[in-house]
């Protein structure tokens, strides 16, 4: 049997979580799914086995998810009464070439997907340079097990733009997503936060917290700059440095310290100061760097 | 394949059309890396030899496709196992459970003496051995940490608009990390150790959105609360036992009569952080669109403070706690609103403006320490714990223009105000922006992305003194030791900043992409004459992805990242009375660049359709660190002694590089079985003189546990056998 028509779906499924009144094909120039089957077979099959699919086509919950393939490429009837063709009938395709505007394109896709995660699309860094939703999901098949991503994986997907963070995962310091247990979304909401760089959490350091919440605090010792933002320090992207630290210890912390009685020379002649540099340099004593709860940490060595 | 329902080929399981997939198999070393070297190459991964069930997908879908259940596992019974649940009806609700095991070995290479007598108790021979003992001290098998995440979740949709989720997530960290503990000061006679980790987090989360065609809300609340199992970490002195005895390696101080024999140093405390969020977009007339939010949350941490010390050798009345704990208490206030308008109807003229407003107050008790004792040896003078609070504001206006059909551009101008308390050294910095951006699409296989960006810090005043100030009551002398006057740090640093990124994307084909980027950044510390000089950055990368037939997908990229950046200081020794010198010509000049070289390679293709595929995947990274020191003056102001500390001394480079490749023939017998061959290879060499040749005892007073990633190379072959079943 073939899956059934949007017209023919609500009245089979009794259980629908709302009554749906799919256009008809004669409402302004829709011709249902089943027309567009009638030629693009492949597609429709391989979109029907999507989640998407599965609701628009079969399980619809309103009119516009009713509209199957015209809910997002547009009325179909003048492209179908034209005889088909690539870019006959003004539908929108949502290929590279398509004539349709970005922002009109992505209207199509925020019209549902405009809460949750979405919510702060509209003048997000991404919606801001126009680029296109089918960027990065191939809505059509499951090309990925989750999330429909235009490439294998999410960091190839982010990679696509974002080359040096994406090659920064290969660095000796790096967060464990090479091996595939982050990835950039566990960071970051690509479609739009009210955080920077698109973080899913409110700022930068609640980000960080999410999995190091010993780093939160509050502390009775607080070392400053560790409170305002992680990335003084660290570059989570990954680093050549240990800790994915953004400079070399000890230089990091001297960019902000000249400290009397800590020699800053401390290579080749000076044996006693080989330990303000080697192995953990000026954490081999400032152990609790992001803080310390010990009355006598004021130096964060307790 | 399609919705059919009943088709001849499902496979059925109580109404279920089931579907799913299993590959097991078997891997072996021809060039297993040893214990010692493994660091690195199993950072993150478990890569035990022998039989794997390298993962198992399990779906049963009722044939309408209405309600679902998925099972998702990998790498079954290994360290770094991970499993996914979810069962749901669709666009209705959902469940999702999720485990996932992380481990993190840091060091196979550790030498220690020390036992851990009970949890976070290290504790050393009662008779202190020379320290050069210390060098031949046992192996630690590993220094590691293995992180397991639960999470399990709903997502209710009654209807298309009205999404309701709720979620509970542990995090459970076991192991230990590489630590150290001074018993002196500064920078003498410390002793590297373990940092016990036994931590908790929960999370539970909930959420509502509500989403009508013109507007839409939603309201969420985040609990979250750490337990640390461990306070402290109790460890011995190396140099002292309690009995004035000489210890070989040692300084004559570290075994004095007073000095610790045992050191005692805080673990994270205890805390909980109580999170709200609300959220409301609408859709106004003239085609605008505004969103605004706010979070607002709580940082709470009351742990009971440790004492001063342990050593019983130092007793004061200064040292009697005024409060048993910090009642530490963090609020943070972030409010965000966003106004997009494309209000001049057919003008193709896009506006947007965003303020952002995060205040953190740190209402924590101010607490001042009568006394204190510095590393369990020395009593000292008053210290006063400040809180540092700031708000951070942030404006940006910018408009962007279709100049004409392919091309966009936009121009903004953006503001950052910090506002941070009295004791930071800034009290009030803006940085004012600008943005030119360009979008062009000239021809359809062809889109160009250009963004300049100047910014420009300016602060009212820098106050060197501020920390100092509110830090050392009553300890002038101290105080004058504290940081120089010349000093901005970056953080707080005027700079102006200069950043230019370009993204060009050539689609020539369908099936062809090729986008090189390019990125720039310069700051200049315009107004610091000592600290962070200037850095510059820039990187050139590019992504390929061509599917020239269908059985054949190539991806790749290249890289090349140069990070550089000069920094000035000084060498500041303090005599024997406590006075801090400050010669000119004791600065010295570090010019730090890391160059960095990344690629990546992948192919995927079908041999015989249907039959035989070929993956192969590899990746190459190699970074070189130099740091070059010099004096812009010949150092000769001091003593001999303290001319020779400030001279600048040339720090050797350091470099590391990885090398891997993966690739495997996978053969299909039917449509339901397959096998496959395959062989990885990974190499890793790195050098770096800061830990190559550590020893644990280098020098005088100082044992370090000799911790360090090694050189290591891998060659693995294996073979599996996958099953698949139902469509």
């Amino acid at each position: 049997p073939s899956p059934p028509t949007p017209a023919q779906t609500p009245a089979q499924t009794p259980a629908q979580p709302s009554a749906v009144t799919p256009p008809s094909p004669a409402d302004a120039g829709y011709v249902g799914s089943e027309t567009c089957k009638g030629c693009h077979e492949d597609q429709w099959n391989k979109f029907a086995a999507t989640k998407m699919g599965r609701l628009m086509l079969q399980h619809p919950r309103s009119a516009k998810e009713g509209m199957g393939c015209e809910g997002c490429h547009g009325p179909g009837k003048e492209h179908v009464e034209k005889g088909g063709g690539k870019g006959v009938g003004g539908m929108i395709t949502f290929a590279r070439n398509d004539k349709t505007p970005v922002d009109k394109r992505n209207q199509v896709c925020t019209t549902c997907h405009n809460k949750g995660q979405h919510l702060f699309w509209k003048g997000s860094a991404h919606e801001s340079r126009d680029v296109p939703c089918t960027s990065c999901h191939v809505v059509m098949e499951n090309f990925t097990p989750k999330h429909n991503l235009a490439r294998a994986t999410v960091i190839d997907t982010c990679g696509q733009c974002h080359v040096k963070q994406k090659d920064q995962q290969l660095r000796s310091s790096h967060m464990p997503l090479r091996e595939g247990k982050m990835t950039c979304t566990s960071c970051h909401n690509p479609h739009g936060t009210i955080s920077v760089s698109l973080l899913k959490e409110p700022w930068p350091n609640a980000t960080c917290f999410a999995c190091h919440a010993d780093k939160r605090g509050p502390f009775l010792w607080v070392h400053a700059p560790v409170n305002e933002s992680c990335s003084n320090c660290h570059d989570p992207h990954g680093s050549n440095h240990e800790r994915m630290l953004k400079v070399a210890k000890p230089r990091l912390c001297q960019q902000c310290h000249i400290e009397s009685r800590h020699p800053t020379s401390p290579y080749g002649r000076d044996v006693s100061s080989q330990k303000f540099v080697l192995g953990r340099a000026c954490l081999n004593c400032h152990v609790n760097i992001h803080g310390s709860n010990h009355p006598s940490g004021f130096a964060f060595t307790r | 394949g399609t919705a059919r329902a009943g088709a001849a080929d499902d496979l059925m399981l109580g109404g279920f059309r089931l579907s799913g997939e299993v590959e097991a198999g078997v891997r072996e070393y021809i060039e297993r890396p040893p214990e010692s070297r493994r660091a690195k190459f199993q950072e993150y991964e478990d890569m035990r030899p022998g039989f794997f069930l390298n993962y198992l997908r399990l779906s049963l879908q009722k044939p309408d496709g209405m309600y679902g259940m998925d099972l998702y596992g990998t790498r079954w019974g290994f360290d770094d196992q991970r499993y996914e649940f979810n069962v749901g009806r669709l666009g209705l609700w959902e469940m999702f459970v999720e485990w996932d095991q992380i481990p993190h070995v840091y060091y196979t290479t550790a030498r220690w003496l020390a036992t851990e007598t009970g949890r976070g108790i290290f504790t050393l021979p009662s008779v202190r051995p020379p320290l050069a003992v210390h060098n031949s001290a046992p192996s630690l098998d590993e220094i590691a940490l293995q992180t397991n995440r639960g999470l399990i979740g709903l997502k209710l949709t009654p209807t298309p608009d009205v999404e309701v989720t709720t979620s509970y997530q542990v995090i459970r960290r076991d192991g230990n990390r590489d630590f150290s503990m001074a018993f002196g000061s500064p920078g003498n006679n410390f002793y590297g150790i373990l940092e016990p980790i036994d931590q908790t987090t929960h999370d539970f989360r909930v959420g509502v959105a509500i989403a009508r065609e013109q507007w839409q809300a939603q309201f969420g609340y985040t609990f979250s609360y750490f337990a640390n199992a461990n306070r402290w970490v109790r460890a011995d002195n190396p140099c002292f036992s309690g009995t004035v005895v000489a210890t070989p390696g040692c300084a004559a101080n570290d075994f004095a009569a007073g000095s610790p024999f045992t050191g005692q140093t805080s673990l994270p405390p205890n805390n909980m952080a109580n999170t709200f969020t609300g959220a409301l977009g609408v859709n106004l007339p003239l085609r605008t669109r505004i969103n605004t939010a706010f979070t607002y949350s709580l940082y709470l941490q009351n742990d009971t403070f440790l004492p001063h010390t342990i050593n019983p050798a130092i007793t004061s009345p200064d040292l009697v706690l005024p409060q048993r704990s910090l009642n530490g208490i963090v609020q943070n206030f972030i409010g965000n609103f966003t106004a997009v308008s494309r209000p001049f109807g057919s003008l193709p003229l896009t506006l947007t403006a965003k303020y952002r407003i995060h205040d953190f107050q740190d209402n924590s008790d101010q607490i001042t320490f009568p006394g204190f004792v510095l590393n369990d040896k020395t009593l000292e003078g008053a210290r006063r714990a400040g809180r540092w609070s700031w708000i951070r504001q942030n404006a940006d206006l910018e408009g962007r223009y279709q100049l004409f059909a392919p091309a966009a551009l936009t121009i903004g101008v953006d503001w950052q105000r910090w506002d941070r308390n009295e004791h930071r050294e800034v009290p009030v910095s803006d940085e004012f922006g600008a943005k030119a951006a360009l979008d062009v699409t000239p021809v359809d296989w062809l889109l160009a992305r250009l963004t300049y960006r100047p910014t420009f810090l300016r602060i009212e005043r820098y106050n060197s003194a501020a920390h100092a100030e509110h830090a050392v009551a009553e300890d002038p002398v101290t105080a004058l030791q504290g940081q120089s006057v010349l000093l901005r740090k970056f953080d707080e640093a005027e700079r102006n900043i200069q950043s230019v990124t370009a993204l060009l994307q050539f689609t020539p084909l369908d099936r062809l992409s090729i986008s090189p980027t390019f990125g720039y950044r310069w700051v200049d510390y315009i107004a610091s004459s000592l600290g962070l000089q200037q850095e510059q950055a820039w990187n050139v990368g590019v992504d390929f992805a061509w599917t020239p037939v269908d059985r054949v997908t190539i991806t790749a990229s290249y890289s090349h990242e140069r990070d550089t950046s000069k920094m000035r200081s000084r060498s500041r020794p303090v005599t024997g009375t406590g006075a801090t010198l400050d010669f000119v010509d004791f600065d010295w000049v570090s010019n730090i660049a890391d160059t960095i070289d990344s690629f990546t390679l992948n192919v995927r293709t079908t041999l015989i359709p249907s039959k035989l595929d070929w993956i192969v995947s590899a990746s190459y990274q190699y970074a070189l660190g130099r740091i070059d020191n010099s004096n812009p003056i010949i150092p000769k102001s001091g003593t001999a002694a303290q001319n020779l500390t400030a001279t600048a001394q040339p720090w050797p480079a350091f470099e590391d590089e990885l090398a891997t490749i993966e690739t495997a023939l996978r053969y299909y017998f039917t449509r339901s079985w397959s096998a496959s061959v395959f062989y990885s290879f990974q190499t890793f060499r790195k050098q770096d003189w800061r830990t190559d040749t550590l020893n644990p005892f280098m020098g005088p007073d100082a044992v370090w546990m000799a911790n360090d990633s090694r050189n290591y190379t891998a060659h693995i072959i294996g073979a599996s056998l996958a099953y698949r079943f139902g469509r």
